[in-house]
């Protein structure tokens, strides 16, 4: 038996009743592929970097457990039935990941902030971001002038 | 050639691999704050020649920011 993690993507204008009835759905669907949920992270609503089902933004879910070998292929055809998820990713981890997911879970929860905050955050970095973009741009371009001479 | 190098320093004081720096052992898809300045404008990852990374986290970025880019974290291309 190999530990798994699935990031799923929900749909945007689910609300958190919602949110619990697809995750309970989604557990007993594991289960009935001889898996365990080891641990369920909510990392809420999120914008998306493109869009996904002409969805702008989507519900994140990040489940951590284990399951048969041969059974995620099929687990993965169950997850593209399953209409309340536009995206989804499983992954396999070994056993160091696992226990660095098992550890960090704790200290990122407390971190967790409200999706406001996060936008906030969000639009500082993208100011950083430029700021560094420039400052890279100019080097490239210096970089390449240097190889002409 | 000397001379070239010190002037390149002048733009990046610090080309040190920000990963070594703190002493990360891996790098999390998850972690964009970390994996967005490492992106250029367009959604591309930027040449570790430019940031300073060295190979071996350059290559945990790179499987990083492609995770991320499949689970839609990431851009794959920004349309200007």
């Amino acid at each position: 038996m190999r530990s798994y993690q699935s990031v799923l993507i929900l749909k945007p204008d689910f609300d958190e009743t919602q949110v619990g009835e697809s995750l309970e759905k989604i557990t007993s669907l594991i289960k009935s592929h001889g898996g365990e949920c080891l641990k369920v992270d909510k990392w809420g609503k999120k914008r998306l970097a493109y869009k996904v089902k002409k969805n702008r933004f989507g519900y994140y879910l990040n489940i951590y457990h284990t399951c048969e070998n041969e059974k995620v292929s099929s687990l993965e055809a169950k997850y593209k039935l399953y209409d309340a998820i536009i995206k989804f990713m499983v992954l396999r981890l070994d056993d160091k990941e696992l226990e660095r997911a098992m550890g960090n879970g704790e200290a990122e929860e407390t971190e967790g902030n409200g999706v406001k905050a996060e936008a906030e955050s969000k639009k500082e970095d993208a100011g950083k971001q430029d700021e560094k973009e420039s400052v890279k741009e100019a080097s490239a371009s210096d970089e390449k002038k240097e190889g002409d001479e | 050639m000397g001379t070239a190098s010190t002037r390149k320093r002048s733009f990046f004081a610090q080309k040190i691999c920000r990963f070594c720096a703190d002493k990360a052992d891996h790098i999390d898809f998850d972690d964009i704050k970390s994996l967005k300045p490492l992106i250029s404008e367009r959604g591309k990852i930027v040449p570790s020649r430019i940031s300073g990374n060295c190979a071996k986290h350059q290559r945990q970025l790179t499987r990083a920011v492609k995770k991320a880019r499949s689970i839609a974290l990431l851009p794959f291309a920004v349309e200007t």
